[in-house]
């Protein structure tokens, strides 16, 4: 893409991001959302190809659904109590609505099925900016909403967390399985939302930092199904030796980085008197884990059927920059002591 | 002031007037006889649309059996989704999935393999040429067999034909929902067939999103080599360039196997006369050393000023 163009595009995705964090205004918080939509819809389609196409039309088309639902929303908020400001909703209305407008806006269920195909249709940095960019601007908004709607939220995030489990389990696709990743742990993000703001945050801030490092691992294999995973271990047998690793970050376990969130979401839900829904979602959790688990198995514990006398690639170094992989990884999974220090961090 | 009663001819009153009707050429005034071309086809009939005799409602079989049927075979497909899910993608456990190098989609061994494929040919907008699939002998490979012939068919308008084809049909789910076909394992089309010597086109149709791109189909040709040895063709997908209703596009994009919906065989190479295809196997291969994504145009076309 022409480089003009291509950091106008950047640039638009980080002002839209921008001002809906600085809004206080409804107004200005769905011009960012529009903006950031806007930005993002020439880099999924520039490649032209009809599948990336057809991922461009099914964002956008949930996009605008979404900002169109925000916009009714937030004008029926200011004609019931008068004003535009994002932290004085009080009606139930308009923030169920918009609560749902942001569910369709970052793909909770059960508003999610555009997410698996969209992600499937791009390559993965692009996807890489969906799945993670894309997300902070609504969660912003999520953030500042007063808790009025105690069942939603929760019916939100156990879907998501079940969907998102169960959707992944027989998916063969890297990229439609990181998608149900996100809308599992997006769900584990809703579930605390109303409780403890501050658990949403960290929990965001950890998902962004784990899918990066899962996206960006795929790209340096040039990978976007299992079998293309599997003959990694010739190509960077170290980082064949990480992912797994990486996974089951993604997926929760002790003593690494994802583990944090999930054990301070649970404390929290136990102590809000909801065993019952902290236990569902721990199962569902562990639907997740399966599939992830299925990925670190074909990735590193098993060796495929593969070219053995053809070359050794990983004698050759490759041309992808190694930089944000080598940090996110390194966050993914040892980040774990610190929960102390993030958790005092994120205190809203 | 009430209306004239209309009360329905005799008979013989209607035959004659029909007698009377072919030599008057006046338009028929007997009703219910069945619907008139005029009436469902409009006053032409374009040369290749089947001769409409019968109400629309006619052929339709109403009958309480053939409904129970439909539900019971639903049902049982619903119930092999739900219990496939169980042994892992696409039905085979993880590892036979990892595993798998070939895969064969379609063979030919019974009756019901038949089935799965259509068959057509120009004789749909008028043609003369003809089109016919069977078991081979010991039902061991199938025969498409026929013959082209490439006068146009007389509607004033089609200015070539001849052409017939053979085509895989959509694979459905419970409910006649459509499913996909996921290559994504595979990098090559292995099959294995006798010809006659003709070029043939291979189809590959891929699920698509917009109306306009219904017609989007994948091409490569096989040159067969006719004889009574047996070919084996592996074609790459990577070679396969995509085509719109026939005509090659100047936006050439690689195949993507994640979502085929249908193959197909397609003869149209101008001569006219009878045509032979025998088809022992279609089926996909993993080639470990075809590392070509692309085999078209990936360099920028119009490079920006």
């Amino acid at each position: 893409m022409n480089p003009y163009i291509l950091a106008t595009l950047l640039f638009g995705l980080g002002l839209g991001t921008t001002i809906t964090f600085a809004s206080s205004h409804w107004l200005l918080a769905w011009m960012g959302l529009e903006i950031n939509t806007l930005a993002i819809i020439p880099l999924m389609a520039q490649h032209h190809h009809p599948r990336a196409v057809e991922a461009t039309t099914k964002y956008f088309l949930t996009q605008a659904t979404a900002a169109a639902m925000l916009l009714f929303a937030s004008t029926t908020n200011a004609w019931l109590t008068g004003q535009w400001d994002i932290q004085q909703m009080s009606h139930p209305l308009p923030i169920t609505l918009i609560t749902l407008a942001l569910a369709l806006k970052i793909g909770l269920a059960p508003v999610h099925s555009w997410l698996p195909e969209v992600l499937q249709g791009l390559d993965l940095t692009t996807g890489l900016i969906l799945s993670t960019w894309q997300k902070l601007a609504p969660f912003a908004l999520l953030l500042q909403l007063q808790p009025a709607n105690s069942t939603i939220l929760i019916i939100l995030g156990l879907t998501s967390t079940l969907v998102g489990g169960w959707g992944g389990l027989n998916q063969t696709q890297l990229r439609k399985i990181l998608a149900y990743s996100s809308i599992a742990h997006l769900g584990w993000m809703i579930l605390v939302l109303q409780f403890s703001p501050s658990l949403t945050l960290l929990t965001l801030l950890t998902y962004l930092i784990m899918t990066s490092s899962t996206f960006l691992v795929f790209k340096l294999n040039k990978s976007t199904n299992i079998n293309m995973l599997a003959t990694s271990w010739a190509k960077a047998p170290a980082l064949t030796a990480l992912t797994p690793l990486i996974l089951l970050s993604l997926g929760g376990l002790p003593p690494l980085t994802g583990f944090m969130p999930k054990w301070l979401i649970l404390q929290e839900l136990a102590k809000q008197d909801l065993a019952p829904t902290a236990t569902l979602a721990a199962m569902s959790a562990l639907l997740s884990l399966y599939f992830y688990l299925r990925l670190s198995y074909a990735m590193a514990l098993t060796m495929s059927p593969n070219n053995l006398t053809g070359m050794t690639p990983w004698r050759l170094q490759s041309s992808q920059l190694t930089l944000p992989l080598a940090i996110s990884t390194m966050a993914t999974l040892l980040l774990l002591p610190l929960t102390p220090a993030a958790v005092a961090l994120l205190t809203l | 002031m009430s209306l004239p009663k209309i009360s329905l001819p005799s008979v013989r009153l209607l035959s004659s007037i029909h007698h009377h009707q072919q030599q008057l050429l006046l338009p028929s005034t007997s009703p219910l006889t069945g619907p008139k071309r005029a009436v469902s086809q409009g006053e032409y009939r374009r040369p290749g649309q089947p001769k409409v005799d019968k109400f629309p409602w006619q052929p339709i079989n109403f009958g309480f059996s053939k409904g129970f049927d439909g539900v019971k075979k639903h049902l049982a497909l619903l119930k092999k989704e739900f219990s496939d899910r169980w042994v892992g993608p696409q039905g085979k456990p993880i590892l036979e999935h990892m595993l798998e190098q070939n895969q064969v989609l379609w063979e030919f061994r019974g009756p019901e393999s038949l089935e799965q494929w259509t068959v057509s040919s120009d004789q749909e907008i008028g043609g003369q040429s003809e089109v016919h699939l069977k078991l081979g002998k010991n039902q061991n490979t199938c025969l498409l067999y026929g013959t082209l012939s490439s006068t146009p068919p007389r509607d004033g308008e089609t200015r070539y034909s001849g052409y017939c084809t053979m085509r895989s049909k959509q694979p459905l789910a419970s409910f006649d929902r459509k499913k996909h076909y996921d290559w994504s394992s595979f990098n090559t089309l292995h099959l294995r067939v006798r010809g006659d010597g003709r070029p043939w086109m291979i189809n590959i149709a891929t699920e698509t999103y917009f109306s306009h791109q219904k017609d989007d189909i994948y091409n490569y040709f096989l040159y067969t080599r006719g004889g009574p040895y047996w070919q084996d063709v592996k074609i790459p997908f990577s070679k396969f360039f995509i085509t719109h209703r026939g005509r090659i596009q100047d936006d050439q994009h690689p195949l993507w196997l994640d979502k085929v919906n249908t193959i197909g065989f397609t003869l149209g190479d101008k001569a006219d006369g009878p045509f032979q295809l025998e088809i022992d196997f279609v089926g996909v291969c993993k080639d470990y050393a075809h590392t070509e994504e692309f085999a078209y145009e990936v360099y920028k076309r119009n490079p920006e000023i």
